[in-house]
């Protein structure tokens, strides 16, 4: 495997969950470049659809999507933010069971709201025989 | 399918008569009759995935439907009043196959070898398959593998009810969990994953209970169920999905 430590993939997209998709699949490729199992990946790409949905709700928020992959020894880094010009409702946090769905699939993950920024982050290691 | 005056009246008169005897002779000739607008329609759902042979045979069932329902008192053309069935017939073929019709065939098929790789790899390994090993073996690309993986969300032979899509003679998932079922004490399992899940169907929490509760990865409950884990895949995704839509429904 090429030496991958430290390369960043950053995507920008409209906070909709239409364009989630995107943000699996290219999660699933550099899983997949950092040599990750294919139940590994299963797990970043549920838990990227956890957060990002948790950022952008069912029917999308008026505002952007950037999420930033980093690429680090045997892990994967994702971090999530989505900036708003509202936000309408309750907080959108991941729901208990969320948090636990979250909590068997990666390694780490964390979520914040500060006004109508939302970020979040989530550590995927491999785990290495 | 050009008809003449006289051979659609000649149409009708049979018609009528097949409205008040059902012969069945009358039946065959009404349907041998129309077998053209069934293979027309066929056409019209070809290139999506499946071989235009099957498709007119499907037509050719709505045709049989059509022909049997159809109520020359009415005053409608049989074409008009068929064209529906024969095409509804055709959709609900294509669902029952469980793809959604966008996808190309090429992604199905590769979707299709990529599972199977996968899980001899899982079970030569003793674990679960990386990209690169994937590749290697289905003699194909990692990025046309991670597509291949992706393809399982555009799947929808999601119900538990429906049977397989890889074999349909088997007796569909619900058939199968309920092996395990006995071992996971309902109440348990709620009190484990909260009330949410309780409006998901019972078969479909366990999967979730397996997988979040019990820690199995997927390849684990793939054998455990006896099926592939790309369908495991998919079933857990659109439960969670499930789940996030009934987590934000107030009710």
């Amino acid at each position: 495997m090429t030496d991958v430590d430290g390369e960043e993939v950053r995507l920008t997209m409209p906070a909709t969950p239409q364009l989630l998709r995107v943000a699996r699949l290219t999660a699933a490729g550099l899983a997949g470049r950092l040599g990750f199992s294919v139940d590994e990946i299963e797990d970043v790409k549920i838990a990227v659809d956890e957060l990002c949905f948790a950022l952008v709700g069912s029917k999308g928020r008026p505002g952007s999507l950037t999420l930033t992959y980093r690429l680090g020894n045997h892990a994967l880094i994702i971090d999530g933010e989505g900036v708003f010009t509202s936000v309408v409702g309750e907080s959108p946090a991941p729901s208990e069971l969320s948090a636990q769905i979250l909590a068997a699939v990666v390694d780490e993950h964390e979520f914040t709201r500060d006004g109508n920024t939302m970020r979040f982050r989530l550590v995927k290691r491999r785990l290495v025989a | 399918m050009t008809l003449d005056r006289s051979d659609k009246e000649a149409l009708m008169r049979t018609f009528e008569a097949f409205a008040s005897n059902r012969d069945p002779a009358l039946r065959d000739q009404l349907i041998e009759a129309h077998l053209g607008l069934a293979e027309y329609l066929a056409r019209r759902f070809a290139n999506r995935g499946e071989p235009l042979d099957d498709l007119v045979q499907v037509a050719s069932l709505g045709l049989v439907k059509a022909v049997e329902r159809f109520d020359p008192e009415r005053g409608l053309e049989f074409t008009t009043f068929a064209t529906p069935t024969i095409v509804g017939e055709l959709k609900r073929h294509f669902r029952d196959k469980g793809w959604a019709v966008r996808v190309p065939r090429r992604v199905q098929e590769l979707h299709l070898r990529v599972t199977r790789v996968i899980d001899d790899l899982a079970t030569e390994f003793g674990r679960s398959p990386t990209v690169q090993e994937i590749a290697h073996r289905a003699g194909t690309t990692e990025d046309e593998v991670v597509e291949a993986i992706d393809a399982g969300s555009a799947y929808r032979s999601a119900s538990l009810d429906a049977g397989r899509s890889d074999d349909d003679e088997s007796p569909g998932l619900l058939g199968q969990l309920g092996e395990v079922d006995p071992e996971l004490a309902r109440a348990e399992r709620r009190a484990a994953l909260g009330p949410l899940i309780s409006g998901l169907p019972e078969r479909e929490q366990v999967m979730l209970y397996l997988r979040f509760y019990e820690g199995m990865t997927q390849s684990e409950i793939a054998k455990r169920l006896g099926i592939s884990q790309m369908h495991v895949s998919r079933l857990l995704s659109r439960s969670l999905q499930q789940l996030r839509e009934l987590a934000e429904t107030p009710d």
